[in-house]
């Protein structure tokens, strides 16, 4: 088990001095804003994972969570000139706070009842920002002012910087689950995910759980909202709430395999290096083709593998190491 | 000896159906009772009623001193009471041990201690071997102790055990019954719902038997197979004159 766990250790560094190398090898602009992409898609996978993977509470609201985080430090820059590393805590917090009241109308549902309320709750946010144009620009959106090269404002000239906040930020969400999977928070997440009547029965009070894990994940979720917006310098309500950011959120963690730590990364990069891939080469030709081969992928993920990828990748690794069948990671197949 | 558990005047209505109508009766501490009755009589409702899972119409439920009816099932879970389920619920995705731990938990959030308890609880029922298994992979059997191993993690005083005996073959209910003298023996209070009468007349002191959510009678295994209002009920005439308990078995 300790020897795993080593073994596992040096993987991580190794992976991880990968990560801090890249920007150095791979100067091509368009290759570092698909690292980017991968990079925030699996950081707000590892967020959605922590609810959704390890206690199955199926959500594909999140972009709730992602927008309130980008328009927090928006007003915050333009109308306060306050920086968005504050910005980005702030919209954190608030996000954080309207988890509260949106747990409290969701997780009254469960299974498929709860994702389509928290879809609603994306979409009521988004028409919110839409309709009130005296509060936040309406439909029309607005772009960052260009300060140049300003990192205090988390305004850089080239990519890279950007590329390191968002490796930062990931590697953050994955030291917070690392951390839920070995306390008792990791058990009792699974075992609400497992069965919730059986969890409240030893002693599990679930509501309070799962009010938890989702002020996490709604915190976690918000900070990629900011970096989003600040990367791209622009900001509308489709954009800040776009189902696009729910589904792929969800979809990310789904294909790498949900309840797991390394899940969402492995799938960000299979989707969003996949989509981007192939809209390179497949988009310039007939129209949608990138869109079909990248469905087809995820019908074989969700067929032939629904434990996803890392149930793959677990499953050769006992076929491969068959000295010890029982020692399997404690916890979660 | 004290009361564990009195339950007054406990009701319970599903629309039109009466499911559990002013039932009361006691536990005394480290008493095993057992809950009899046809199939819809009202034991799993009394069950759920009890443990939090469905709210009382009127009634109240009495746990060590600590009224129950209106708690949450984990706080009543937390004042001492734990339950299996009719269908064992394992957390399948979780080994064995993690299932238990988790249960181990409630009482103390540091994993290595909840290991510690959480591996005595499993060695306890006999399933030390199994510890590292899936849960989903375990026999009938072997999730019946898992579950009952999950309970006695969160440190009960008094165990609910519903139909821990069903779909169990003659020599596995020989080994439950064994394993809940075992569990009587070292202190804990028992109520459990059973089917299988070899089973009861072999574990229970006493005996509530139910139909249409009514007590229809109450007492020793012997007066209660006695009862013609039992047999008229529940046994049938087969158990008019039915053999003394199984010598030997009973615990306590």
């Amino acid at each position: 088990m300790r020897k795993l766990m080593r073994r596992g250790g040096s993987w991580v560094g190794v992976l991880a001095a990968a990560a801090l190398a890249l920007p150095l090898v791979v100067t091509s602009s368009f290759a570092i804003d698909i690292c980017i992409r991968v990079l925030l898609f699996a950081f707000i996978g590892v967020a959605w994972n922590l609810m959704g993977g390890y206690a199955k509470q199926l959500s594909l609201g999140h972009a709730a969570y992602f927008g309130l985080g980008a328009y927090t430090s928006s007003i915050l820059l333009i109308d306060y000139d306050v920086s968005p590393w504050i910005g980005m805590i702030a919209g954190g917090v608030v996000a954080m706070l309207a988890s509260l009241p949106i747990g409290a109308l969701c997780f009254r549902l469960r299974g498929p009842y709860f994702a389509i309320a928290t879809i609603a709750t994306a979409q009521v946010l988004m028409l919110l920002f839409l309709k009130f144009r005296d509060f936040a620009w309406g439909a029309e959106g607005t772009t960052m002012p260009n300060l140049g090269s300003a990192p205090l404002m988390m305004q850089f000239e080239g990519k890279a910087p950007y590329y390191y906040i968002a490796l930062g930020l990931l590697a953050l969400a994955l030291a917070i689950t690392w951390r839920i999977e070995r306390s008792y928070l990791g058990n009792y997440l699974i075992a609400i995910g497992e069965d919730e009547d059986a969890a409240e029965a030893i002693g599990v009070n679930a509501p309070k759980v799962k009010r938890d894990i989702y002020m996490v994940s709604a915190f976690l979720t918000a900070l990629a909202g900011t970096f989003y917006v600040q990367y791209i310098y622009f900001i509308d309500p489709n954009v800040a709430f776009s189902f696009n950011v729910s589904v792929e959120a969800a979809l990310v963690s789904i294909v790498g395999g949900i309840g797991t730590l390394w899940g969402p990364v492995l799938g960000a990069v299979l989707l969003e290096a996949g989509s981007a891939l192939l809209q390179s080469f497949l988009g310039s030709g007939r129209a949608g083709v990138q869109l079909t081969v990248y469905s087809l992928i995820l019908m074989a993920v969700i067929l032939w593998r629904p434990t996803g990828l890392m149930g793959l990748i677990t499953d050769a690794w006992r076929r491969l190491a068959p000295r010890a069948p029982g020692k399997k990671v404690s916890g979660h197949g | 000896m004290a009361e564990a558990l009195v339950i007054r005047g406990l009701s319970k209505r599903f629309g039109g159906l009466r499911a559990v109508q002013d039932l009361s009766f006691s536990v005394r501490e480290g008493e095993t009772l057992a809950l009899i009755g046809p199939n819809g009589a009202g034991k799993t409702t009394s069950f759920h009623l009890i443990t939090g899972f469905h709210r009382a119409d009127s009634g109240s439920v009495t746990a060590f001193g600590r009224e129950l009816v209106g708690l949450a099932p984990h706080q009543i879970c937390a004042h001492g009471l734990a339950r299996t389920f009719q269908v064992a619920r394992p957390f399948g995705a979780m080994t064995v041990l993690a299932n238990v731990m988790t249960g181990a938990f409630l009482r103390d959030k540091r994993p290595d201690v909840a290991r510690a308890k959480a591996r005595e609880a499993i060695d306890f029922v006999g399933l030390g071997a199994k510890a590292e298994s899936q849960a989903r992979d375990l026999t009938t059997i072997d999730q019946r102790r898992l579950e009952m191993a999950r309970a006695l993690a969160t440190q009960p005083r008094l165990l609910l055990l519903d139909e821990v005996m069903a779909g169990l073959n003659p020599a596995e209910i020989d080994q439950a019954v064994a394993l809940v003298g075992k569990l009587s023996a070292r202190g804990l209070t028992i109520v459990i719902v059973e089917h299988v009468m070899r089973a009861i007349m072999a574990v229970a002191r006493h005996i509530v038997v139910l139909d249409h959510g009514q007590k229809i009678a109450e007492g020793s295994p012997q007066e209660v197979v006695a009862n013609p209002e039992v047999i008229r009920a529940y046994l049938g005439t087969g158990y008019a004159h039915a053999p003394a308990p199984v010598a030997g078995a009973a615990p306590c």
